[in-house]
């Protein structure tokens, strides 16, 4: 092993680490971006539900719901000290909960939930809390629950908006997804889209 | 066993069988493009070969290195793209494509991060989408995720050769193997998933972060915290939140396709954003472990005996059932903290069962437990949950997977080599029961092979219990353990495994961006990845010296379903020799409190 095989095989090293830095950090990218802008335009920039100017969120990218007219979604762990906008305004950004489900602490942060969804649900009395109404998600902004959680909240939701639960579970049914061939995923509800169609702001589901 | 979880597993069964049955034409279009063979990609790409091959000075096929240059040709690169990465990511702030303006990364963090993509780990101790420009992600990490796994696949191509029995063995040129590697197939892959994503709904724009109206307010408190409205400590209203963009479809790609698994975003594939949908779910978790197995059935078409990939194969789908069934277990199972005296519904068909903690609603339990078998089997450490919200006993497969040292499909290339460590491991074992010489595959198996197979097997158990020894010892780094007893027990040594063992993934509980963590972390991924890197060549070169001996014939046929269950219980061995007493304090601990 001299110097010279070393010094060689670090040049070498160096143009091949330029080459790949051009081709996959560089045209590749810029590839997928051309066809991702020119074929899927919606999806590329953040699946942004835009009505009047007005963006209301990303159909990927949930929020948290507490009024008694909307559809919740699953626990979030929000902060505003990560991001803030163009004038200098805190913007709203999630993560995980990131604690053991065998900890003392989940236990006690569980009951507390399970109190304040029963409170706010009545007509359910006893009945047990769908498990994701009461866990945070792996990203912190779930956009769905499943039809289960949608179905525990329809007589809340009915009463606040004045609809018929048969009303309400049309809605809900609009923005419910399928599993890949009925095996693959879950089937799930789209809170921010009910919540859109609820508030009269959406009248479909939108890019479906 | 619930009825969720049976659905559960025949879903991962046919997963398992689609990787195969993509794997085995993908084979042969490896070996064809690794050994510069004409086919028709070749007809198209060639000229892109060629001018590459050019550009970094190889003078035709017959260009072949000996061990020693070819060993150090792969530190060379890893080097350079650390040091080049590093540069980078120190530069950041004033680099273009950084329309969020984050200002440059810390030495320690940027020393971590640069060696951790440059080394397949893509360990992550901040989060992408807020201190990451987007000319960092793209031109820094990304191309780490093309290189970092064509290394290992090289490697392993040039370990396959070695042993190839015959006609003047050589082991090929090195820069060579990394051109086709990524040329051929990683290049081709990971257009055609990003695509996919993108369609699902992956951004992939160098637009800004949008900013979107919420639709109800949230409070927060002094410290920016998100509390409720009637909280006495609510200083302020936020109305708005961050979505955040970028070229994140072509990351997630080929950090799937790469056993990378460093996300754009914090939360990787748990994220809606990297992972939209069932589709996009399925294809990344095939795309795990789709170059791993699909390497292992190269392995039986480079040596001439395609039984001999098949065996390597069984003892590894083997040992993946039983991890993933084992997790499937834990994980459907739930918490009595979560259960809540049956408060909580956490089972049935008609909505995700089990613990759904740190689990995706679109995902579900069984899949994201699925994923979690994967992607700590193949050393890829991308996750679609939050592993921090795993039961404990959910954890202790992924920290076994991990410190067997990438052997379960491992990460591309060096998982195929790891497993043929073992494999001269117990080929000794086997001859030696019978009182033979040992040979494989008519190549016999000297003291110093074993030597080598030794310390590539032995080498990730060392540099893991060091790092996790080195963390719990000295009190400033054991304060990132975000814990205490045996949670915060579980934190170190979980980091400490992922990162010698070069798979990336993390417990969310763990402060990783410190000085200790930083520093400790980032030189065991270094040591991770050049030992056993670095004994697979030698190896390599010892058996493209030996020439097949005329053999009184070997002790035991490597391809025989005796040899697979001797190869599983020596890697089981070993492996649980490891890290028994680790696991017994830190999450069996938990899980029995």
């Amino acid at each position: 092993m001299n110097v010279r095989t070393i010094g060689m095989a670090l040049v070498r090293a160096a143009v091949l680490f330029a080459v790949a830095t051009v081709v996959c950090g560089v045209l590749y990218p810029a590839a997928v971006g051309a066809v991702a802008q020119a074929a899927f335009p919606w999806q590329a920039n953040g699946s942004i539900i835009e009505v009047d100017g007005v963006k209301y969120g990303s159909a990927l990218v949930g929020q948290q719901f507490h009024d008694e007219g909307h559809l919740w979604g699953r626990p979030t762990v929000a902060d505003a000290s990560t991001f803030t906008g163009d004038d200098g305004q805190p913007l709203l950004w999630y993560g995980p909960e990131n604690l053991s489900p065998a900890s003392d602490e989940f236990a006690q942060r569980v009951q507390e939930r399970v109190e304040a969804v029963r409170a706010a649900h009545p007509d359910q009395a006893d009945a047990p809390v769908p498990s994701e109404l009461v866990t945070v998600s792996g990203s912190g902004f779930d956009p769905h629950i499943s039809p289960a959680a949608a179905e525990y909240q329809v007589g809340r939701i009915a009463a606040a908006t004045g609809r018929t639960p048969e009303e309400v579970r049309a809605i809900i049914r609009q923005c419910t997804e399928q599993p890949l061939l009925g095996v693959f995923g879950q089937e799930r509800v789209n809170v921010l889209e009910v919540n859109l169609l609820l508030d009269g702001v959406l009248d479909a589901v939108p890019n479906r | 066993m619930s009825a969720p979880m049976v659905t559960a597993l025949l879903e991962a069964a046919a997963l398992v069988a689609l990787i195969l049955a993509a794997a085995v034409p993908l084979s042969s279009y490896v070996v064809k493009a690794m050994e510069g063979a004409p086919m028709a990609a070749r007809r198209v790409l060639g000229p892109v070969e060629r001018g590459c091959a050019r550009l970094v000075g190889i003078r035709g096929d017959g260009d072949s290195m000996g061990w020693k240059r070819y060993l150090i040709s792969a530190v060379a690169l890893t080097l350079v793209g650390a040091a080049g990465l590093f540069a980078l990511l120190l530069l950041q702030g004033v680099l273009p494509a950084n329309p969020e303006g984050f200002p440059g990364l810390d030495v320690a963090t940027a020393f971590n991060v640069a060696v951790s993509f440059a080394t397949n780990t893509d360990w992550q101790p901040v989060a992408g989408e807020s201190h990451l420009s987007y000319f960092s992600q793209a031109v820094g990490l990304a191309v780490q995720n093309f290189l970092s796994p064509a290394i290992g696949i090289a490697a392993a191509f040039a370990l396959m050769r070695g042993l190839r029995s015959g006609e003047g063995t050589v082991l090929g040129n090195f820069f060579q193997d990394v051109i086709r590697a990524v040329l051929y197939v990683l290049l081709p892959l990971a257009l055609v998933g990003a695509v996919i994503g993108v369609a699902q709904g992956t951004p992939q724009t160098l637009a800004p972060y949008e900013t979107v109206q919420l639709l109800e307010p949230v409070a927060v408190d002094a410290q920016g915290n998100a509390v409720d409205a009637d909280d006495p400590s609510a200083v302020e209203e936020v109305t708005e939140a961050v979505v955040p963009l970028g070229p994140q479809a072509s990351q997630v790609a080929i950090k799937q396709l790469g056993t990378n698994g460093g996300g754009f975003n914090g939360t990787n594939s748990a994220s809606a954003l990297e992972n939209p949908t069932p589709l996009t779910n399925l294809l990344q978790c095939a795309a795990i472990l789709l170059l791993p197995l699909t390497l292992v059935l190269c392995f039986g078409r480079m040596v001439g005996d395609r039984r001999q990939g098949r065996a390597l194969m069984v003892a590894v789908v083997t040992l993946l059932a039983v991890g993933t069934v084992a997790i499937m277990a834990a994980e459907f199972a739930a918490t009595p903290q979560l259960t809540a005296d049956g408060a909580v519904y956490a089972g049935g068909f008609e909505q995700p069962a089990g613990n759904m903690e740190g689990k995706e609603s679109r995902i579900g339990t069984g899949e994201t437990a699925l994923w979690t078998a994967f992607t700590t089997a193949a050393a890829s450490g991308s996750s679609n949950g939050s592993l921090a919200g795993f039961t404990p006993l959910g954890l202790v497969v992924p920290l076994v997977f991990m410190g067997l040292g990438e052997v379960v499909g491992g990460g591309a290339g060096t998982g195929l080599a790891g497993l043929l460590g073992f494999v001269v491991l117990t080929v000794f074992v086997a001859s030696l029961m019978v009182g033979r010489a040992p040979e494989y595959l008519g190549k016999k198996i000297g003291p110093a092979e074993m030597r080598l197979a030794v310390v590539m097997v032995i080498a990730p158990a060392l540099v893991i219990l060091g790092g996790a020894a080195v963390l719990v010892l000295v009190p400033a780094a054991s304060q990132s353990a975000g814990a205490d007893g045996a949670q915060g027990l579980t934190n170190l040594l979980y980091a400490a495994v992922s990162a010698g063992a070069n798979n990336g993934s993390a417990l969310g509980g763990f402060d990783a961006n410190a000085l200790w963590p930083n520093v400790v972390l980032g030189l065991e991924m270094l040591l991770g990845r050049l030992v056993p890197l670095a004994c697979a060549i030698m190896l390599a070169g010892r058996f493209a010296a030996l020439s097949p001996s005329p053999s009184q014939g070997a002790a035991i046929s490597t391809a025989s379903p005796l040899f697979v269950v001797l190869l599983i219980v020596i890697i089981v061995l070993v492996g649980a020799l490891t890290l028994v007493p680790a696991l017994a304090l830190g999450p069996v601990a938990l899980a029995v409190a």
